[in-house]
């Protein structure tokens, strides 16, 4: 009995070793700093979404690495040009890591417009920005935009100051920025809050989303 | 040793290979599931609720990520003072202590490979040595020709990082295929001989010419100096192409004697030729922080702390690898006791264990070659 118990104990434990081994997930290698803008039509709807995403220093120095810059180390919005188009190609396979609802229905965004890095030459940072549209100009009640990497690669992080923006809203629009509050070290409570608010769409990432709020009368 | 009675041992073998399949199925879809797949996560699939950071992962994420981003300022303050250097090679092992324990860095594919390959914990630790520091040496090699000397652009560095990536995961397929061909023959052996005591099972192998069905690639070796004795060959034995003759003794050894590291296991100049695949396999991938850390080390000329800081980094990874890896043979070792108690069936069981590791490891290979497993994909640029 007791050796049953054991075999059936070591045998839980190998495959534990080697399922659970690989078992736990991504973790981040980049870290976006970000400020999200809503822009508004003069009807009062939503038009798109405005990104600016500052990385983190070593991502920026890898991001520039062989860029052709006529001052060594410091790059031009020209100069940084390749890589924006690059970028919105490899973003595009992510789909930006934004997702939107309206009203509980998912709000598709068009292809990324108004395009371009900068670059802190002091700091090292590389600052992308960037605009998707919607397909259709959104008018919600309620509209969800929700920042995250499923993967989970990359870690976005709302800038401390004014991370939103609603540019031209309707007068009694209000938003709330949530942040995935520090998620790794309030886990449980953090899980539990998407519990009770499930996210857009699925994934390890998810829980690190960070999410816009507006609503609309 | 006596057999047990065949009713008695059919019900308990039903359970036991049950329950290896249940788990490691299970393991399969986990794995998937949470390791970064886009099979579950992301827009593709999916609206159920997404699943919470566990306590202990959720720290494991906390540290690595407390650790990682202290690389670049610790960088710059080398810069300007050398002892600097010290604390950047502490934080790197540290961070490779606590990334290893995530995605990629083979630990379960070379744990399932020391399962169906019946290794000992000392190669087990090898192993798990020889893949952090080749895959260290990678990174090194990667960013030292792309970035240092032909300067090329992160996009570029990136499919150079995924070819060899794919080259890897090609080679664990490669590894998982073979196992599975030469473990699944040795289990449908077995079946045939169930009831067959182990010693008896040992000697009918040994001595008995080669089944027709056999492959008789490995005949020219039994005019090798090294010829085929099958104690020798243990070392040798599964991957390298010897034929039926590691065939027996792989046979006879699982069930005539424990799992107690031999000499022979260990020693020999081919002993480390068997698992050089598995090395490669796992190791030929660079890791992305470490490539990362380069570049950056590389853009305030300071590479070679770089290249410190990468190998560092392998040996917090290997102390990981190596605890892993070692609790898993310590685990098969008290499975296979089991065996031993009951030779006829009990071997079959182990036989099966073999076969389910070496499905593991073919389906990871699979996975992570046709991009439903992910493991950390350099994105943007």
């Amino acid at each position: 009995m007791i050796r049953s118990i054991r075999n059936t104990l070591g045998l839980a434990i190998m495959c534990l070793c080697i399922a659970g081994a690989d078992k736990s997930s991504a973790h981040p290698h980049v870290w976006v700093t970000m400020k999200s803008e809503l822009i508004y039509a003069a009807d009062g709807t939503v038009s798109g979404v405005r990104h600016t995403w500052a990385f983190d220093d070593a991502y920026s120095v890898f991001g520039t690495q062989g860029l052709k810059s006529k001052r060594r180390g410091v790059f031009t919005r020209e100069e940084l040009a390749p890589l924006a188009e690059v970028s919105m190609t490899s973003l595009k396979e992510y789909s930006f890591f934004t997702f939107a609802k309206a009203d509980g229905k998912k709000a598709q965004l068009k292809e990324p417009v108004d395009y371009y890095f900068d670059y802190d030459a002091r700091r090292t940072v590389l600052t992308l920005h960037f605009t998707l549209p919607f397909k259709a100009p959104v008018k919600a009640k309620q509209l969800d935009v929700e920042i995250y990497d499923a993967t989970y690669f990359v870690d976005f992080a709302f800038a401390e100051k004014d991370p939103v923006a609603l540019v031209g809203a309707p007068a009694g629009c209000k938003f709330s920025a949530l942040r995935p509050q520090d998620a790794s070290v309030q886990s449980q409570r953090l899980s539990e809050s998407f519990f009770n608010s499930p996210s857009a769409s699925g994934g390890w990432g998810a829980q690190f989303a960070n999410k816009i709020l507006v609503k609309c009368p | 040793m006596t057999n047990s009675p065949e009713n008695r041992a059919t019900p308990q073998l039903l359970k036991l290979l049950i329950v290896i399949a249940a788990v490691l199925l299970v393991s399969g879809v986990i794995d998937q599931a949470s390791a970064q797949g886009s099979l579950f996560a992301g827009p593709r699939l999916g609206d159920g609720p997404p699943g919470s950071v566990g306590g202990i992962v959720g720290w494991l994420f906390a540290k690595q990520a407390e650790f990682y981003r202290q690389f670049s300022g610790l960088i710059r303050a080398a810069k300007a003072d050398g002892t600097a250097v010290w604390s950047l090679f502490g934080v790197s092992f540290l961070y490779g202590v606590f990334h290893a324990a995530g995605p990629g860095h083979g630990k379960a594919v070379i744990s399932s490979y020391l399962v169906a390959n019946d290794e000992t914990w000392r190669r087990g630790v090898v192993l798990s040595l020889a893949s952090a520091l080749l895959q260290a040496a990678v990174a090194v090699a990667v960013v030292g020709v792309a970035a240092a000397i032909l300067n090329v652009r992160a996009a570029t560095m990136n499919s150079a990082v995924n070819a060899i990536e794919s080259v890897g995961y090609v080679l664990i397929t490669l590894i998982g295929v073979r196992l599975l061909w030469v473990k699944g023959r040795s289990f449908i052996k077995a079946l045939r001989h169930p009831r067959l005591p182990v010693s008896e099972v040992g000697a009918a192998m040994t001595s008995k010419p080669p089944d027709p069905g056999h492959s008789h690639a490995g005949h020219s070796h039994h005019d090798h100096a090294e010829a085929c004795q099958c104690q020798d060959h243990t070392a040798l034995s599964h991957e390298d192409g010897h034929g039926h003759c590691d065939h027996d003794h792989d046979d006879a050894s699982a069930w005539s004697h424990a799992h107690a590291p031999e000499p022979e296991q260990l020693a020999g100049a081919g002993g480390w030729k068997r698992g050089l695949t598995a090395i490669v396999a796992v190791g030929l991938r660079p890791c992305s922080g470490a490539i990362l850390v380069l570049v950056f080390a590389m853009a305030q000329g300071l590479f070679w702390v770089g290249a410190g800081s990468a190998f560092v980094m392998a040996l917090g990874t290997f102390i990981t690898v190596a605890t892993i890896a070692v609790l898993t043979v310590v685990a098969r070792a008290s499975v296979s006791r089991l065996a031993t108690a009951r030779p006829g069936y009990g071997t079959l069981a182990m036989r099966g264990v073999e076969v389910g590791a070496a499905a593991v490891i073919t389906a990871f290979g699979v996975l992570l070659l046709s991009g439903y497993m992910v493991n950390e994909r350099m994105i943007g640029f």
